[in-house]
């Protein structure tokens, strides 16, 4: 055992202290909850499992709370590694995986939770927001354990569980991700909490989940504004626009604030400022403290290889003398897109504002069909400079800056959280809402 | 005539031609409104199919247009600006200007949304207006009185409940000073380009207006939403609700002088001791010379300065302001710091009838040129025109008006001023336009709205950039990114149309943007004016404007800073800052480009087709 093997320094340090710091702020740690774990080939060519230390306190990881283990030398680490280890251990031995992490994602797992009689294989969890249906399946499977931590039996259902899936729940407990790297293992925990978020909300609004349940397993082709690009895992350091200081700055205060205000999960949603031939653009918009995440700089010009996102981005800029663009997915919009009016049978097509603020802020957000045509989108935006697509998220334009467009998407979340709230105590919406934003 | 088919407007054009002495009344084009809204648009439409633009700004062929907006007449907060149009005798392209005060809404009032007036009378005139009736009446016995001495006498026809509003020029337009303005109010000024002496070469003095003619709205539940929203972010913003009204816009002398952005000397510099810009500050203002805060028509902000000072033979003297801009191109643009002497010359300069903008600008040329040997003692009729006498900046304003002396060669604007002794690059103009009171150095984005703006260097016709790098809460914009300034800049100048062709003032875009506006000309009109629609509208106002430039002589050589914003820095933040030639090229450019302008900044005849600009119909 020599001393630097569980003094852990430098990049590995700093990436299992951000990611441990962001899941804090996401919510979806306990104190001392949680553990993520790594494997990674030493400078011999020896695998090696570095793995967070049982107990230790994910916000504020230390040097010797890093463990290191390997095949053929077990350190003082192996002692103090969390007791989710093997489990970890199994998960990394799957083909591509060389990370995976646990977390305590509490919507998930309430969104999950029976009360049906026990030992029972609780139901998958059918996803009824676009992120997750096309990053983490259909699908996702959900199982009860005796003891829900720890145990052998998790040991070996769990990586059966993650063969075949990104993210697997364990009931009443919190969930297990595997990734090619520690961030694409938290960008599935913090998008499957997020679908928790979004089916929640809609259980608070009274909206039918199974009836949405049935339509997307029905016809997903018709329930989503199309696949969001799939998760890279290369090139989050990459800065094409350092000149551009105060450009730059905006994009980082903007990426914080849509992780930590949860206007969307990590590294998903899109922020562009626009130039005259090219704009800058950061396609994981949602960056915590010491992520980030990549800041480039796009031909303005419709390309071939232009991703879903990036191409509404040119496509929005393309018909619009707007400057900049954020595209979000707030879960709490998502689900009030789904809001039916008691006494009607389709959603409304409309967010009404009840607050103080809403109201005066916007008489109205559009809701649009999932299959919205672009010019149809940047339509309303002209007219209301956010819009909600059900099931593709959330869109905002604004004339100038980054802080601009970024007020519209935290105001929509707050809008939605007070309807919501409102629902919940019983309230009539109707009651609540200005007469006159109702006939807009 | 018949029912004009939109709401908000008359549907009624008045045309008086002076060299004919006749008045007419022409029934409003439908698709004016629906295409150029009103206002600045309206009204640069109007100019555009009623002069050359390359006729002599001095001589009958020019005209001046106002046009009123559908806002106008309705309670929308601060819908009663006029906007007057012209071509300029200062800079010789678009003179484009716009004032508060009450005259705007009293036109509107008296039943009209046009006024076109053209050629020129032989003797004095005045131009008398009031429902069902306009005529063009003598003016010799207000000939040669300043404007608050015409404003008074010919505001005494005004009845209870009926008062009549005067717009005239002092002695400044009858002379032809080339930055005359035109007043309402007394003290409320068509200030920028020189409208005054287009008038004064018209011989036209004044123009009185009343009556009580209301409009109708169409729409009332989606003007009251627009509305409600306004007066509700209105009340929020703290610059709306709080700072211009305790404070005045000389609020923003100390607060531009924290963004290194406080010109000094000629734009030598933006260097000054802290005690010397307190001493001219908002808060100074407030505690020592301010009698009371007062609006325009229909405004709740209350920016207007009362104000009164100690005259320099001791008596009590009572006007306005300063406002920001005269308060630092009187000031220290020309190195003063004497809050007295400026207010003094303020005064003044309201009464004669001068821009006190330009013709402090040209005071701080003159003052650089004395500097530099480049003009004598004698000359100046042995003022002391050295940096910081004001002295010369009061007794300036007065042989300036009458062309006395030096005056007479002040009143031709500070590049002529400069070019006649052979160094222009001492005049601080874009188009020949004196450059208003932020340093370019320190905002490229406000650079670059100099360079492009249709009258020169204006901060509000070229987009108030500045507004958004201090005060845009939300909105703030860097100030120093070349990539984004022109689409910034584009858009400010975009919202300014909206806001000059609508009759509002520049300051409500401290509390929002378009979007209640929309549905407020949307309510009131009864037809669609989306935010895009309006987009629309203002991209054709910004394209007309230029054409007409075009016409007019304009080239893209003409679209740049003077050389010392090029190569002499000023510190901002620790940093040297500059606008390089090569950075301005690169900003003109890529500006043209967002405009669909070609690389020598004309309008490509696709541009001009795809926004439906009509050739010009004169």
């Amino acid at each position: 055992m020599s001393a630097q093997k569980w003094q852990a320094t430098g990049e590995l340090l700093g990436e299992f202290q951000a990611l441990g710091r962001a899941s804090l702020a996401y919510d979806v740690q306990d104190s001392h909850s949680g553990n993520m774990a790594v494997r990674r080939t030493t400078e011999r060519g020896e695998d090696e499992i570095v793995i967070t230390a049982t107990g230790s306190q994910k916000g504020a990881l230390e040097p010797n709370q890093i463990c290191f283990l390997s095949a053929t030398e077990t350190d003082y680490g192996y002692y103090k590694a969390s007791s989710e280890t093997d489990i970890h251990a199994r998960i990394l031995e799957l083909p591509g995986v060389r990370a995976s992490m646990h977390a305590h994602v509490k919507d998930l797992v309430l969104a999950t939770l029976d009360d049906e009689p026990k030992p029972a294989r609780p139901p998958d969890f059918v996803p009824v927001d676009p992120l997750a249906f096309h990053h983490l399946g259909s699908a996702i499977p959900v199982d009860w354990f005796a003891v829900p931590s720890g145990s052998p039996e998790l040991a070996r259902v769990i990586p059966e569980r993650l063969a075949g899936h990104p993210l697997t729940i364990i009931f009443g407990h919190g969930a297990m991700a595997k990734g090619r790297n520690l961030r694409e293992a938290f960008f599935r925990l913090c998008v499957g909490n997020n679908a928790g978020t979004v089916v929640r909300a809609m259980e608070r609004l009274r909206i039918d989940v199974g009836a949405v349940r049935r339509a997307v397993t029905a016809d997903p082709g018709s329930s989503f504004a199309g696949a969001p690009p799939p998760y890279e895992i290369e090139g989050d350091d990459r800065s094409d626009f350092r000149e551009e200081e105060e450009i730059l700055k905006e994009f980082v205060k903007a990426g914080h604030r849509i992780f930590e205000s949860r206007l969307s999960p990590f590294h998903t949603g899109s922020m562009s400022v626009r130039g005259v031939d090219s704009m800058l653009y950061a396609p994981k918009a949602s960056m915590p403290r010491d992520v980030g995440g990549p800041l480039l700089r796009v031909a303005l010009s419709a390309g071939p290889a232009d991703d879903s996102e990036t191409a509404l981005h040119k496509a929005i800029y393309a018909t619009s003398d707007f400057q900049t663009v954020m595209h979000c997915h707030i879960p709490e919009a998502e689900a009030s897109a789904h809001f039916v009016y008691p006494g009607e049978a389709a959603p409304a097509d409309r967010i009404i504002p009840v607050d103080a603020e809403g109201t005066f802020l916007y008489l109205v957000i559009p809701v649009l069909p999932p299959n919205v045509r672009t010019d149809e989108l940047v339509r309303f935006l002209h007219d209301y400079k956010v819009a909600v697509v059900r099931g593709g998220g959330v869109w905002a334009v604004g004339g100038q800056s980054l802080s601009e467009v970024l007020h519209h998407p935290s105001s929509v979340r707050e809008i939605c959280l007070y309807r919501i709230g409102a629902v919940e105590r019983g309230l009539d919406l109707r009651r609540l809402e200005p007469q006159k934003a109702k006939r807009w | 005539m018949p029912e004009f088919p939109i709401s908000g407007y008359h549907g009624r054009v008045l045309v008086a031609d002076l060299s004919r002495g006749e008045v007419r009344t022409l029934p409003l084009d439908p698709g004016l409104a629906l295409d150029y809204l009103g206002g600045r648009g309206m009204a640069t439409r109007v100019l555009y199919d009623t002069i050359d633009p390359a006729c002599d700004p001095l001589g009958p062929d020019n005209a001046f247009v106002i046009a009123a907006s559908p806002l106008i007449g309705s309670n929308a907060p601060t819908a009663g600006r006029g906007h007057m149009v012209f071509k300029s005798p200062l800079t010789g392209v678009l003179g484009t200007s716009n004032s508060g005060g009450t005259w705007g809404a009293a036109f509107k009032a008296a039943g009209f949304d046009v006024l076109v007036v053209k050629g020129a009378a032989a003797t004095p005139v005045m131009i008398d207006i009031s429902p069902g009736k306009a005529e063009i009446l003598p003016a010799d016995h207000v000939w040669g009185k300043t404007t608050h001495e015409t404003n008074d006498v010919l505001a005494a026809v005004s009845e209870p409940g009926n008062p009549a509003r005067v717009l005239c020029i002092g002695p400044a337009g009858e002379n032809l000073v080339r930055f005359a303005a035109v007043a309402n109010d007394r003290n409320r000024v068509y200030g920028r380009c020189g409208p005054g002496a287009v008038w004064g070469s018209k011989k036209l003095k004044a123009v009185r207006v009343r009556g009580k003619e209301k409009i109708a709205v169409a729409d009332m539940e989606k003007y009251r939403s627009g509305l409600d929203q306004a007066l509700y972010l209105m009340k929020q913003a703290p610059v709306t609700k709080r700072l211009l009204r305790d404070l005045g816009t000389a609020g923003l002398v100390e607060l531009i002088n924290l963004i290194a952005m406080l010109p000094h000397k000629n734009f030598q510099d933006c260097l000054h001791r802290d005690e010397d810009v307190e001493r001219i500050s908002g808060e100074t203002l407030a505690k020592t010379l301010l009698e009371k805060a007062g609006s325009c028509y229909l405004c709740p902000i209350g920016c207007q300065r009362h104000t009164r000072v100690a005259g320099r033979d001791g008596r009590e003297e009572r006007g306005e302001g300063p406002e920001y801009e005269t308060m630092v191109l009187m000031g220290p643009l020309c190195g003063i710091y004497d809050l007295g002497a400026i207010t003094r010359a303020n005064y003044r300069a309201n009464e004669l009838g001068l821009d006190t903008m330009s013709y402090g600008g040209t005071v701080a040329c003159a003052m650089e040129l004395a500097e530099r040997g480049l003009i004598g003692r004698e000359e100046a009729g042995g003022l002391d025109l050295a940096f910081g006498s004001g002295e010369a900046l009061e007794s300036l304003a007065v042989m300036t008006a009458r062309r006395e002396g030096l005056g007479a060669a002040l009143a031709e604007g500070s590049y002529r001023l400069a070019a006649g002794r052979g160094h222009p690059e001492y005049a601080m103009t874009v188009k020949k336009l004196e450059i208003p009171a932020y340093d370019p150095r320190a905002s490229y984005t406000q650079a670059l709205g100099y360079m492009t703006s249709p009258s020169g260097a204006c901060h509000l016709r070229g987009g108030y950039a500045v507004s958004l790098a201090f005060f845009g809460g939300a909105r703030e914009i860097p100030r120093f990114s070349l990539l984004q300034s022109p689409i910034a800049i584009r858009n400010m100048q975009n919202v300014g149309i909206l806001q000059d062709s609508l009759g509002v003032c520049r300051f409500t875009g401290y509390a929002f943007s378009s979007d209640p506006w929309a549905r407020m000309v949307g309510g009131i009109t009864g037809r669609d004016f989306s935010v895009a629609r309006l987009e629309e509208i203002e991209n054709r106002v910004a394209t007309l404007e230029r054409q007409f430039n075009i016409e007019a002589g304009v080239t893209a050589e003409d679209d740049v800073l003077p050389a010392r914003f090029a190569d002499v820095p000023i510190v901002v933040e620790g940093k040297e800052r500059r606008v390089s030639r090569e950075d301005q090229e690169r900003m003109k450019q890529d500006y043209y480009r967002v405009r669909g302008w070609d690389a020598a900044g004309r309008p490509t005849p696709g541009l001009v087709r795809s926004l439906q600009i009509e050739e010009s119909k004169r």
